[in-house]
């Protein structure tokens, strides 16, 4: 298992439309991928759950992969937080 | 007639087509067979994400925006989802039923949240629901996509799913039964520019298929008697119109400036950061009344300064370094607020009200002032201070400011430096000593609508005085000269966020006076650069002698009237 902590940036945080895009991504990875944020544990998967967890712009969101593809899963992950979500 | 909320400006004219919910009743029993069922189920997720693709397709061809749509596909293939419902079948609960226990636990979970744009959400899972369980008992609605030209469809609400359907050109009219101006119907018929109405209380009860329907989607008014006469008359209006329409769409886009070459600020009053939509699609270059109340009102407690902060760093961020003035409260008057133990007054519009009650609340007024300068870091945001009479009172307000900078430079908070900070000039004290109060201000923003009551001292509600209340009686215009005067002296920028800088009758007197910003609704934005550019400060000046050398306000009146 491995984690890393990153900050929301985009304006919108993680609503509609980023989070569709963030769920799609990570849903072709095989590991287990959770996000925590504000106490709150999420499948990173399952963008009906991200969106009910209003994570905004500014949060600092723990991301956790487990499994064969942990590695990718999180670089992914974490670059797609990093760079804003798609937003411009 | 029967009123509403105009939410979508137009005249529409047709005959009423009602939306009646057609009843989604099913047996809540468990199926025989648990794999059948999941294929039954599975195949009205296939037909809901074909059906789906295709009616965005179409709305993409139609220039509007498919992905709510496609959202909802998303939505419904989010895995855990799925395996909920799939997992409720597999112990026992019929498709319908399982749909309706998922689907109802994350509407319940978006509604419980305090955070808009995911409360909006509820909105769509709550469609989603509706259109499986359709599917799935094979009931069709009203063929939304064949209908008979000039309907005014009567609907609860209007869907994203209905409006992709719908056969737009033949639409004339929406009418609701729920919904405000920012609700999902209210961005859609905007965006559709199909004139609508909504919040008609008991529409459904009151208006009958077939019959002929006026709606009036600027005024808020629907007409369900129509004569021969109120007929042409609203064809009239629907005409003047569409020819306004047409010719300010060409101002869309553009730059504001006179007919010799001055370039004006063009700014749009909001009430709420949710707002801020209908400011860019009224394409206006700012906003220059931010009004917080809202923020303030239909609660039980205080806002936090987090909640202020998110509030105005949406709109400092939505409006992209266009400049954002925001309005500190302006509570008191007819803006009572329960929590705030405010003392029922005699004379409410001369008592303790905005910067007054904001000056002895200080904390309260620090953290609105903190959340402010927080959200500076975030855009060009602007600090404006209600019904200022006295100089000590903007003179506190910078101290305040600078004090709470400091603060923030300790703990490495950012914020716009150099946040400029003005008064709004409506009470004759402030008009009297505009050239005391300018020396204290970055900037002043004329409020006509208070100005106009309490320079004339009438209230315009009070139909026994209220003939008395308008801004284009000499004194109010006199008041409004020197006011900017007394700015253009000082070299600071004079703007007007009342109802009157939409005006175009006064406009050109504004012209000439050397106003520099205009703040009007921000469906006025157009029209109001349109007029602008027709305009060059020669004329105007010879118009603005003209109508200050008069005595009344009825000569006025007809002199500017007949010009414009």
């Amino acid at each position: 298992m491995i984690t890393k902590t990153v900050t929301v940036i985009n304006s919108q945080g993680f609503h509609m439309r980023p989070a569709t895009v963030f769920a799609g991504e990570m849903g072709k990875f095989k590991s287990k991928i959770t996000l925590e944020s504000g106490g709150r544990n999420v499948d990173g998967k399952s963008l009906m759950n991200i969106i009910a967890a209003c994570i905004k712009c500014g949060a600092e969101v723990k991301i956790i992969c487990e499994g064969e593809d942990e590695k990718a899963a999180l670089d992914k992950a974490v670059s797609m937080i990093e760079s804003g979500l798609g937003e411009e | 007639m029967l009123k509403g909320i105009g939410a979508s400006e137009g005249i529409g004219i047709g005959k009423a087509l009602k939306l009646l919910n057609k009843p989604i009743v099913y047996e809540d029993i468990s199926p025989s067979d648990p794999t059948e069922e999941k294929k039954r189920f599975e195949s009205a997720v296939k037909v809901f994400c074909d059906r789906n693709e295709e009616r965005a397709k179409r709305m993409d061809q139609l220039g509007s925006d498919g992905e709510i749509l496609r959202g909802h596909t998303a939505m419904l293939s989010d895995p855990y989802m799925l395996s909920q419902m799939n997992e409720l079948i597999d112990n026992g609960a019929c498709a319908e039923k399982a749909v309706e226990t998922v689907c109802d636990t994350f509407i319940s979970i978006f509604s419980a949240t305090d955070d808009e744009l995911t409360k909006q959400r509820a909105v769509d899972v709550r469609d989603i629901k509706k259109q499986l369980q359709k599917i799935l008992l094979g009931i069709e609605d009203v063929d939304l996509s064949r209908l008979p030209p000039d309907t005014i469809l009567v609907v609860e609400e209007l869907t994203p799913s209905m409006t992709a359907e719908m056969d737009k050109k033949n639409v004339a009219g929406i009418v609701t039964e729920k919904g405000g101006k920012t609700s999902h119907s209210a961005i859609i018929s905007r965006s559709l520019k199909i004139p609508a109405v909504l919040s008609v209380e008991n529409a459904l009860a009151l208006i009958q298929s077939g019959k002929d329907v006026i709606v009036d989607g600027g005024s808020g008014e629907v007409y369900t008697d129509v004569d021969d006469a109120l007929r042409e008359q609203f064809l009239a209006a629907r005409k003047r119109f569409a020819k306004k329409a047409e010719e300010e769409k060409k101002f869309r886009g553009k730059q504001t400036v006179t007919k010799d070459g001055v370039v004006k600020k063009l700014y749009a009053n909001i009430g709420s950061h949710k707002e801020l939509e209908a400011v860019l699609d009224g394409d206006a270059e700012g906003v220059g009344l931010f009004r917080t109340e809202f923020l303030f009102m239909d609660r039980n407690s205080m806002p936090t300064e987090e909640e202020q902060f998110e509030a105005y760093k949406a709109v400092a961020v939505g409006m992209r370094g266009k400049e954002v003035i925001i309005r500190t409260l302006d509570v008191g008057g007819d803006k009572n607020i329960p929590y705030m133990n405010l003392k029922k007054e005699e004379n409410p519009f001369m008592g303790f009200r905005a910067i007054r009650y904001c000056l002895s609340n200080r904390e309260m007024y620090k953290s609105q002032l903190r959340a402010i300068l927080r959200a500076s870091a975030y855009g060009n945001v602007s600090v404006m201070v209600p019904l200022v009479t006295r100089v000590e009172e903007i003179r506190e307000v910078r101290e305040i400011a600078e004090e709470l900078k400091n603060e923030l430079n300790v703990k490495n908070i950012p914020y716009k430096k150099d946040i400029k900070i003005g008064a709004m000039i409506e009470t004759p004290a402030a008009c009297l000593i505009a050239d005391l109060l300018a020396k204290y201000s970055d900037f002043f923003s004329i409020g006509t609508n208070d100005l106009t009551g309490y320079i004339m001292a009438a209230d315009r509600g009070n139909a026994d005085v209220g003939y008395l209340y308008s801004a284009l009686d000499p004194a109010v215009l006199r008041a409004i000269k020197h006011i900017v005067s007394s700015a253009v002296k000082r070299g600071i920028s004079c703007g007007m966020c009342g109802e009157a800088a939409a005006d175009p009758r006064l406009i050109p007197l504004l012209v000439s006076f050397g106003l520099e910003e205009f703040s009007v609704n921000p469906s006025s934005v157009l029209s109001v650069r349109r007029i602008l550019s027709k305009l060059d400060r020669k004329t105007c000046d010879e118009i603005s002698e003209k109508a200050l050398s008069m005595e009344n306000e009825k000569e006025v009146s007809a002199y500017l009237s007949s010009l414009s």
